[in-house]
């Protein structure tokens, strides 16, 4: 029971149904004290029911929950959710419009004494920048001012773990980076485990100390976004946190595959089979533009993206492949260039 | 470039008057001459008669009207609030059926309640004689010796009215975002936390907004309390028109309730302003709504089938069994002839008006326009005697005037307009545009104007667009209009009472004498028809919520 102890959050072999779909099948997941996660997927895929699971708002199948040392929930017993200690921002805001932000705010503080209870909300009014705004209502706030009241708002009775239900998927896509960025400040400064739930990539790099990929009820990888990025478990993860293509090749030795453009070199043991079939995984930042390179590709798409150029090039064996490169440089549709491999880390799947 | 000849070139013009709105200027003209006509007597000199009311019975109108108002706000918030919340936050086996038969006591006026009750607990009733056979102590029968009286009159509205909490706060529970609830709960509040801080505030300006229409209509009653004896503003009026033959008295007594109904008036609007601010439509409560069985699913059903047990069922029961074995009623049908022509007739032609200014809202947007319909919408709250005092001055005047300018002819003096059903019709229009009006307003609102430019795109001229789009549209809307009009019509007893023609009776004017003259049994076929005739529009309502 050690484990426990030492994380914040612990989830174990829980399985969950909603109606008569397994909604969550068979996920452990454990959350460090202060750490902020994430659980990453499509929708439908279940985060949004593990979130009410650990709320005390959906029923467990089997598995159990643990908060702090003590167990949450189970199959048979459960925990009342007011008594549990766990925060949430929820997906509609969900703030009391016959309340001010003020009262909004200090709603979960009602057996605190006045005067503390006071000092909290100035507080977190002062954390999230609204100080001048307590009295008013919340049909009278921005969007954006809104997010921020029923984060402070869940924030205030201090709760041991603070769960975020997709908060800002409402918001148009500028303010939405602008927020996420400020409410992990936000967290980071109040020093609250949180878990987030999204289905947008950009938004759980921007939020996360660890993402949980999930597809299909189940946990894929729990990790860093870079290792997300960079060390794939899966093609699903590999795609899914973001863009890339399959390019077949060939293992050639422990540490090498064949590829159409020559032999790549892996700095660990691949652990396949010399000359099984697998599947390398490219990300554009992968295949550079390069001049002086033996290898050609003719240029079918591209997209404008400020800084650089997204391309999409063709090999001369048929294969699409993403590229980077420079937005100095213009090229025409139909042109030939040479492309070259910049590959810090091999991402290699069995055929 | 030049234009060719089949191009046809539309030009923006400043509006000119047309007949849209003439027509719907005109209509609120109609609206503000009985307002202006009562209210005008509160500058004028007060009549002996007057004097004579202030020292005496002004008081008490005004004790009585504000007490039954108080009782009929508590009785309906107490049978409209709980079967809203039970019927929004619980299932449990019949909750469907109960959620729809919650709204049959609106078919009934209150005044036939009044009579029906009246009819079974009198003296020599069945109810009380069945007591006195069984030696029942005097406590128990008192209550219902004592029908008639300001309490008596509060049940029998209460009874009818609560419909209107009902229907608004189960609106508002259902409407309530769940996350508001599970927010609540992860912010540490138990389940009775949550209902006292946030489910009910949330829900009381719904609440409020219901209890303040009924309380309108208590104070526009007049068939239950001039029966029941309570003397309330609307049996003053009728008494110091009638009884004391004394115009100006009846015109300033009203002009005084319509400052009643103005406070009412405002703090509704003032309600549905915030209803429109805590309305939050994202999740529905549906999901979180807690399954009840055994003990306290039948608890459930007790509590909301109560109100339509005394509300409709035992009514409707007496009176059919009196109309089919008891009742001794000449000329039913000629009085429901009389009712349905004049009902259906007048309906008709308000809802006429209504589409002209429905148009001329659509076609003409303005902000006069947009004030001159609101204020259409006012006449709904008019009591149905005011309405008729501020017919009948103008009126008589004219006929006066009219008589004095035939004079060299020797023409006789006549009624050529007061008596007649021109004044009945009129005043149905004041009171009733508005009921026509909303109809309209929300059919027009559901075809939205890009649906009428993308009819143009496509090649439909103006008329093409009106009679391929709007008609088949509009259809369901304006049947919905002339049958809830028909129907207030047939239910309106005091305009019809003071303006009919001398010796035309309705259905509900009828009921009204025969039960002045005690004859309850008797009144029953004319009530039952009309209550009948009522349930046509309890079961619209009850579909188009359903389609929500």
């Amino acid at each position: 029971m050690i484990k426990e102890k030492t994380d914040a959050l612990t989830i174990r072999d829980l399985t969950l149904d909603y109606g008569t779909t397994r909604a969550v099948n068979d996920v452990n997941l454990a959350l460090k004290p202060q750490e902020l996660g994430c659980l990453l997927g499509p929708s439908g895929c279940g985060k949004s029911t593990l979130l009410r699971a650990i709320a005390g708002f959906h029923p467990l199948t089997s598995g159990e929950i643990w908060l702090e040392g003590k167990l949450l929930t189970n199959p048979s017993e459960s925990v009342l959710a007011e008594l549990r200690g766990v925060g949430m921002m929820f997906q509609d805001i969900a703030l009391f419009p016959h309340l001010t932000v003020e009262q909004n705010i200090g709603f979960g503080l009602s057996d605190w004494p006045k005067s503390k209870a006071k000092a909290r909300i100035g507080e977190l009014l002062d954390l999230i920048s609204l100080h001048n705004l307590g009295t008013r209502y919340p049909h009278e706030l921005s969007g954006g001012q809104q997010q921020r009241v029923a984060l402070a708002r869940s924030m205030a009775p201090r709760p041991k773990v603070l769960l975020l239900d997709e908060p800002f998927s409402g918001l148009d896509t500028e303010l939405r980076g602008r927020l996420t960025s400020e409410v992990r400040t936000i967290l980071k400064g109040d020093g609250i485990c949180s878990l987030l739930v999204t289905h947008d990539r950009r938004e759980a790099f921007d939020f996360a100390d660890r993402i949980a990929v999930m597809d299909d009820g189940h946990i894929c990888q729990f990790d860093t976004s870079f290792n997300l990025y960079h060390e794939p478990v899966s093609p699903f993860v590999a795609h899914f946190v973001g863009p890339g293509e399959m390019v077949d090749a060939k293992v050639n030795d422990l540490r090498s595959v064949k590829t159409p453009f020559g032999v790549l070199k892996s700095d660990i043991d691949l652990g396949f089979e010399i000359g099984s079939d697998v599947r390398i995984f490219l990300r554009p930042d992968d295949l550079i533009q390069d001049d002086d390179s033996e290898h050609t590709a003719t240029l079918v798409g591209k997209h404008f993206r400020g800084a650089h150029y997204l391309y999409e090039v063709r090999l001369d064996n048929g294969v699409l492949l993403g590229c980077f490169g420079l937005s100095q440089h213009d090229h025409k549709i139909g042109e030939r260039f040479g492309v070259s491999l910049d590959i810090q880390h091999l991402v290699v799947f069995p055929k | 470039m030049a234009v060719t000849d089949k191009v046809r070139l539309v030009s923006f013009r400043i509006l000119r008057p047309n007949g849209l709105l003439i027509a719907t200027f005109c209509a609120a003209l109609c609206v503000a001459l009985p307002l202006c006509v009562v209210l005008s007597f509160l500058v004028t000199t007060s009549s002996d008669v007057w004097q004579h009311l202030v020292d005496t019975l002004l008081l008490r109108y005004i004790s009585n009207t504000l007490l039954l108002s108080f009782y009929v706000a508590i009785g309906v918030a107490f049978i409209g609030v709980p079967t809203a919340w039970i019927i929004a936050f619980y299932r449990f086996p019949g909750r469907n059926t109960l959620s729809w038969l919650l709204l049959l006591p609106m078919a009934y006026p209150a005044y036939i309640l009044a009579y029906t009750y009246t009819g079974v607990l009198e003296y020599a009733g069945p109810v009380l004689t069945w007591m006195r056979a069984v030696d029942m102590p005097e406590w128990v029968m008192s209550p219902f010796l004592h029908i008639r009286s300001l309490a008596g009159a509060a049940l029998m509205l209460s009874l009818v009215l609560y419909p209107y909490v009902y229907l608004l706060a189960r609106a508002a529970f259902l409407q309530q975002s769940a996350n508001l609830m599970e927010a609540g709960y992860t912010l540490g509040q138990n389940r009775f936390s949550v209902f006292r801080r946030i489910v009910i505030p949330m829900a009381r300006p719904a609440i409020a907004a219901g209890v303040l229409l009924a309380i309108m209509e208590t104070v526009a009653d007049f068939g239950t309390v001039q029966f029941f004896g309570v003397q309330t503003f609307t049996t003053g009026i009728m008494r110091t028109y009638y009884g004391f033959g004394d115009t100006p008295g009846a015109a300033q007594l009203s002009s005084l309730l319509l400052g009643f109904v103005a406070v009412l008036i405002v703090l509704e609007r003032n309600s549905r302003t915030r209803i429109r601010y805590y309305s939050d439509q994202m999740r529905r409560l549906d999901k979180a709504a807690q399954n009840l069985n055994g003990f306290r699913a039948f608890g459930a059903q007790l509590m909301c089938f109560l109100p339509i047990l005394f509300g409709f069922l035992v009514p409707t029961m007496l009176l059919t069994s009196w109309t089919l074995f008891d009742a001794q009623m000449q000329s039913l049908w000629q009085l429901a002839w009389n009712s349905f022509a004049l009902a259906g007739g007048s309906a008709l032609f308000i809802v006429g008006i209504a589409l002209v200014i429905g148009y001329a809202n659509r076609l003409f947007p303005s902000h006069s326009l947009s004030y001159v319909t609101t204020f259409i919408g006012l006449g709904y709250a008019l009591p149905g005697i005011v309405v008729a005092i501020g017919v009948l001055i103008p009126f008589g005047a004219f006929d006066v005037w009219i008589s004095a300018q035939l004079a060299p002819w020797s023409v006789t003096p006549q009624l050529w307009i007061s008596g007649t059903l021109v004044a009945v019709i009129f005043a149905y229009l004041v009171r009733f545009l508005a009921v026509a009006n909303g109809n309209i307003v929300s059919g027009l609102s559901r075809i939205r104007p890009s649906i009428d430019q993308s009819g143009r795109l496509l090649g439909l001229s103006q008329t093409g667009v009106l009679t391929n789009i709007h008609i088949p549209l509009m259809r369901g809307s304006v049947l919905t209009a002339i049958l809830v009009c028909f129907v207030d019509i047939l239910k309106e007893l005091p305009a019809t009472l003071i303006l009919r023609p001398f010796d035309f009776n309705t259905l509900a004017v009828r009921a009204y004498e025969l039960a002045g003259q005690e004859r309850l049994i008797d009144a029953s076929p004319a009530s039952l028809c009309i209550v009948l005739v009522g349930l046509i529009p309890v079961i619209l309502l009850n579909r188009s919520i359903g389609k929500l």
